[in-house]
């Protein structure tokens, strides 16, 4: 976001995250803010944040491999099912600490990602959006009908370590997940800074046109899902040590779509889409949630049933206007504003 | 133009935000406990929640018109979790400051295993899926039917008894069915140990994914295997279906079908095909069928709903919840007060009230310091021309879950 | 050899179901090239229009039927109208989760239909099964198995034949060469989608005649997704293929293959199916190899 004005002399500055001195206030300044959240937040707007903020080093994952690469993926929940289960076993038990443990549970949700997104070589658009689909119910099937994974049973890893303090309350946690946030927020960011990111905006303007240009096709998608499902596997570590609980009823097919979801309604190819679409759908969600039991306050008759069916209707309706005057997302909306604050004096 | 349609959806979007952030006033009373419901209405088991719902509600709707429990209101909260343990435990976040927030109901075992160890620190007792799990662990979550292992035994027991009962030597061939998913494999967790233990030929159990259409290919080989009894262990109306699927293959003459508890919960289905069900054993932990017509309680549907009783199984072991909390909430008041009433005061009473009967709709309750069932009673009934008539009293259910190694 | 017939017979009567799911997709993919998944509430809709007309008026089966068809026809022609219409020249993904926003809205307009309990419909086929020569037909799957057929056979001949047929297709070849020569695609996409609401509504109360209606039923357009992938999303003998084949090769695995990994095989067998067949044929069985120029 620039002032009317400033303009861009080298390649470096065009580049860059953080041009102004605006933008180091803004940026410090939200920092701050976050950090300092669990001194004055409510214990529950905490909770959210920490939910919140896993979410998005999921989705940041899927936006790169979907928004950036041009490979759309609806196996992301059964990536973040390989993560937490990684993360899981090797905690509950072998006894290994967190610290190494999740790092291997990104390694390993990368890697059977990178299986899972074989297909993507030959093929693209829908078909591999069913492939995918099609890894996260094996995936998942496997899960449940292994002995390792505890099967229907599931793990209970234990809450993380540093020296003698235990994260295991919600504020403790806070500074572990939010840090996690911010520091994959900015490896993504950074990502589309270099080569690589640049091959991957090349693949989904034009894979054809890409390999003629010399990027090799076979290498930058398999990377683009490999890191996709990197960010996938932290964030299921994360999530698994977060719950202290990992159940195969937890990664659901819905999930898969919903997690789309949120990328589309964000918008394609935004880091900021991300923060966008995650907030908008998971907020909605929780005011459905909690406003359903208000409608059957003031419906009696109608009971808490049809309230909860209501209420799934309202929030498909929700998501349907949005995407039918908004296709191109939230991030497009932000586009515009800081178009109009560049201009700011001028009309146009 | 279309800018304006987008502002005014944000408007409304956040006028409803607004709403749904302020805390909701609900009941008027002073003095009042909150029960807390995070339960499925639009998940894959809410055929059964939403009638177990009703029956739950409008029990404590009658508790509250009655004046309370000595004086002592309880205010439901109860919301759609959809089946999903981010959103529930999110839910419990946010209400767990609630007023004398003293009981959660819990209907999904995922769910359950997540929030425990949060609702143990904040010493709030939960009531959870009759899961084994629970009962082993002795600790702040009783279920809210007998765990289903222990279901599974005292139907083989009836099983071997039948069999003698028709002057066969030896003991059965029992086929199991069940859903693959952690539901349906929960059974054979002692229930298998149990089978060995009275000699029971149980056969390689069958598992059939949720949503089948046709359930012939698992119903034939099972009998094919030699099978007289087959467990099915599902929740309705795919546990119906399966049945109706027996029938269509002219099963239901030599093999005799017996459904676990959330099995041909839907008594319109019988409704709807009575021959097809005719001569299916159901083990139930509580009442059904023309007694469930019967019980005194079963009017409540009409009094506050005003409309025709659909009575349901889930209805009224539903209503038995709302009995076994207003007992414990008794207790609990008695003994601390309500100045003091809190969620341990609760988790102490759910344990002194042994043996309290439910009004029939259950057998005795079973909380203790060395159980969380519920209950451990079950009755067997038999659909016969349409009706789901009793077969035999209440019987002890077998203690399954300790033959398991957890 | 008598059980591998058995285990066939059962899979052709499924897969007849999951055809006619299939192929209301491809009508859309076709014409519009939109996947669309809430074609699995245009199944359960059309189950439930069915009972509504048949079982709870009572009305004469063809009249239901009719009756049912015309209002499945009007729903679809409403979302197409509301939902889809403007998502034209949006990206294709926009418009899938389009339709996954109508399943969401009508699950729960179906869920409080429902009021979590179920809808029975009188018989109106015979459940009982016929044996012959030691395998067991279910007589009423088949009966409705050779009546979608028929359908089936109804759209390939609308589709040679007529003249509206001859606007879908080419429509389905290229929207901007149909408007040249005076077909209107708007209306063609209406159409279209009331056609497929048609079909989906059939394989709806084929579906009604087996299982009582209940929540799962509109689960089932995920079926239809697979079929209509694995024939490839162009092909209309694509999707009757793709969905005979899935019956049978889901039954034919879980008949053999469960005793062996410990149960549940029949669904992920789907899945598995679909990943073998996209790194074979990446574009489905029969569906079209683009050539793709920059």
């Amino acid at each position: 976001m620039r002032p009317c004005g400033v303009f861009d002399e080298r390649y470096i500055q065009d580049i860059a995250i953080v041009r102004t001195w605006q933008h180091w206030l803004a940026l410090i300044g939200a920092l701050v803010i976050l950090y300092t959240f669990p001194f004055y937040g409510s214990y529950y707007l905490i909770s959210l944040i920490n939910l919140l903020s896993i979410l998005i080093i999921v989705i940041l994952g899927l936006q790169i491999v979907m928004g950036y690469c041009g490979q759309i993926s609806l196996g992301q929940p059964a990536f973040m099912a390989v993560g937490a289960y990684t993360s899981a076993i090797l905690t509950a038990t072998y006894g290994i600490s967190f610290w190494i443990a999740l790092p291997l549970s990104g390694l390993s949700a990368g890697i059977v990602g990178m299986i899972s997104g074989a297909p993507s070589l030959r093929i693209k658009g829908f078909y591999l959006a069913m492939a995918t689909l099609a890894a996260h119910f094996v995936i998942m099937w496997i899960i449940m009908h292994l002995k390792i994974t505890g099967g229907i049973q599931g793990l209970h890893p234990p809450p993380p370590q540093i020296g003698n303090i235990v994260l295991d309350t919600e504020e403790r946690m806070y500074y572990l997940i939010v840090t996690m946030m911010v520091i994959s927020t900015f490896a993504a960011r950074n990502l589309f800074r270099s080569k690589v990111g640049r091959a991957f905006v090349a693949i989904n303007d034009n894979d054809l046109a890409a390999e003629v240009m010399g990027v090799n096709l076979y290498y930058y998608k398999l990377l683009a899902f490999f890191i996709s499902c990197v960010y996938a596997g932290l964030g299921g570590s994360l999530w698994a040590h977060y719950y202290m609980v990992v159940h195969p009823e937890q990664f659901t097919f819905m999930h898969a779509i919903w997690y789309v979801g949120m990328v589309i309604i964000g918008g394609m190819g935004s880091i900021p889409g991300v923060f966008f679409g995650v907030l908008f759908v998971r907020l909605l969600d929780e005011i459905v949630l909690f406003s359903s039991p208000m409608l059957s306050s003031l419906f009696p008759w109608l009971g808490p049933g049809p309230g909860a069916a209501l209420g799934l209707s309202a929030f498909g309706m929700a998501l349907l206007l949005f995407i039918i005057f908004e296709p191109r997302g939230l991030a497009h909306r932000w586009e515009v504003i800081k178009e109009s604050y560049r201009l700011y004096p001028f009309a146009y | 133009m279309e800018k304006k349609k987008l502002l005014a959806f944000f408007g409304a979007l956040f006028l409803t935000m607004a709403m749904a952030f302020n805390p909701t006033s609900g009941i008027g009373a002073e003095k009042y406990v909150t029960y807390l419901g995070l339960e499925d209405f639009t998940g894959p088991i809410a055929g059964i929640t939403v009638s177990f719902n009703e029956g739950l509600r409008h029990h404590i709707n009658y508790v509250n018109d009655q004046g309370g429990v000595d004086g002592v209101k309880i205010k439901p909260i109860l919301l759609d979790t959809r089946y999903d343990t981010s959103r529930a435990v999110s839910a419990f976040k946010r209400y767990r400051r609630e007023h004398k927030l003293v009981f959660i109901l819990i209907t999904s075992t995922g769910v359950g295993k997540a929030l425990y160890p949060l609702t143990v620190r904040d010493k709030v007792p939960i009531q959870v899926p009759g899961v084994g799990y629970f009962q082993n662990l002795l600790g702040w979550a009783i279920t809210y039917a007998p765990p289903y292992q222990d279901m599974f035994g005292a139907s083989m027991d009836w099983m071997v008894d039948d069999w003698k009962k028709k002057g066969n030597p030896g003991k059965p061939v029992v086929g199991y069915m069940g859903w693959d998913n952690p539901f349906g494999r929960e059974n054979l967790l002692g229930g298998r140990e149990y089978a060995e233990k009275i000699g029971v030929k149980l056969l390689k159990p069958e598992y059939y994914p949720v949503g089948s259409l046709k359930h012939d290919l698992w119903l034939t080989r099972l009998k094919d295997y030699g099978a007289k009894y087959i467990f099915v262990s599902g929740t309705d109306p795919e546990n119906s279906n399966v049945v109706r699927d027996a029938y269509a293959l002219g099963m239901m003459k030599d093999v005799q079908l017996i459904s676990g508890v959330w099995g041909t919960t839907m008594e319109t289905g019988v409704a709807f095909h009575p021959e097809e069900f005719e001569g299916e054993v159901i083990c139930s932990p509580g009442i059904r069928g023309v007694d469930a017509r019967a019980h005194p309680l079963a009017k409540l549907w009409k009094r506050y709903t005003k409309s025709k009783p659909p009575v349901q199984f889930s209805y009224m072991l539903g209503m038995s919840l709302g009995i076994m909390f207003e007992k414990a909430l008794k207790v609990a008041v008695q003994d601390v007060g309500y100045e003091k009433l809190n969620g341990e005061a609760v988790y102490r009473a759910l344990q002194k009230i042994t043996g309290e009967d439910t009004k029939g709709i259950t057998g005795p309750i079973d909380l203790s310091p060395t159980s969380r069932r519920i209950t451990r009673d079950v009755k067997f009934y038999r659909v016969t021309g349409g009706k789901i008539v009793p077969i035999t009293d209440w019987r002890r259910c077998p203690d399954t879950v300790s033959l398991h190694k957890w | 050899m008598s059980t591998f017939l058995q285990f066939l017979i059962l899979g052709l009567m499924e897969g007849g179901v999951y055809a006619l799911v299939g192929v209301s997709i491809v009508l859309v993919y076709k014409a519009t090239k939109t996947v669309s998944i809430a074609h699995g509430q245009l199944l359960a809709f059309g189950a439930f229009f069915f009972y509504l007309f048949f079982g709870y008026f009572g009305l004469p089966i063809i009249i239901a039927l009719l009756l049912c068809f015309l209002a499945i026809g009007v729903m679809g022609f409403v979302i197409e109208r509301l939902a889809l219409r403007p998502m034209i020249g949006q990206p294709l993904f926009a418009a899938f989760l389009v339709t996954f926003a109508v399943f969401v809205v009508f699950d729960g307009v179906f869920l409080l239909i429902l009021k979590g309990g179920i809808l029975g419909v009188p018989k109106f086929l015979p459940r009982e099964s016929l044996l012959v020569g030691g395998l067991r037909i279910p007589e009423g799957q088949a009966i409705s198995f050779v009546l979608s057929m028929a359908v089936f056979g109804i759209i390939g001949l609308m589709f040679r034949y007529s003249k509206v047929g001859l606007g879908m297709r080419a429509t389905a070849e290229d929207h901007q060469l149909a408007q040249s020569t005076g077909i209107s695609v708007k209306k063609m996409f209406s159409v279209i989608w009331v056609v497929s609401s048609v079909v989906a509504a059939i394989a709806g109360i084929s579906t009604a005649h087996v299982i009582d209606i209940y929540y799962s039923y509109p689960l089932l357009g995920i079926k239809g997704l697979i079929v209509a992938l694995v024939g490839g999303l162009e092909s209309l003998p694509g999707a009757l293929l793709g969905g005979l084949i899935l019956g049978i090769l889901e039954n034919i695995s879980a008949g053999y293959l469960d005793p062996i990994v410990g149960g549940g095989v029949k669904e992920v067998a789907a899945y598995f199916m679909l990943l073998v067949i996209l790194l074979v044929k990446p574009y489905g069985l029969f569906g079209l190899v683009r050539i793709e120029r920059i």
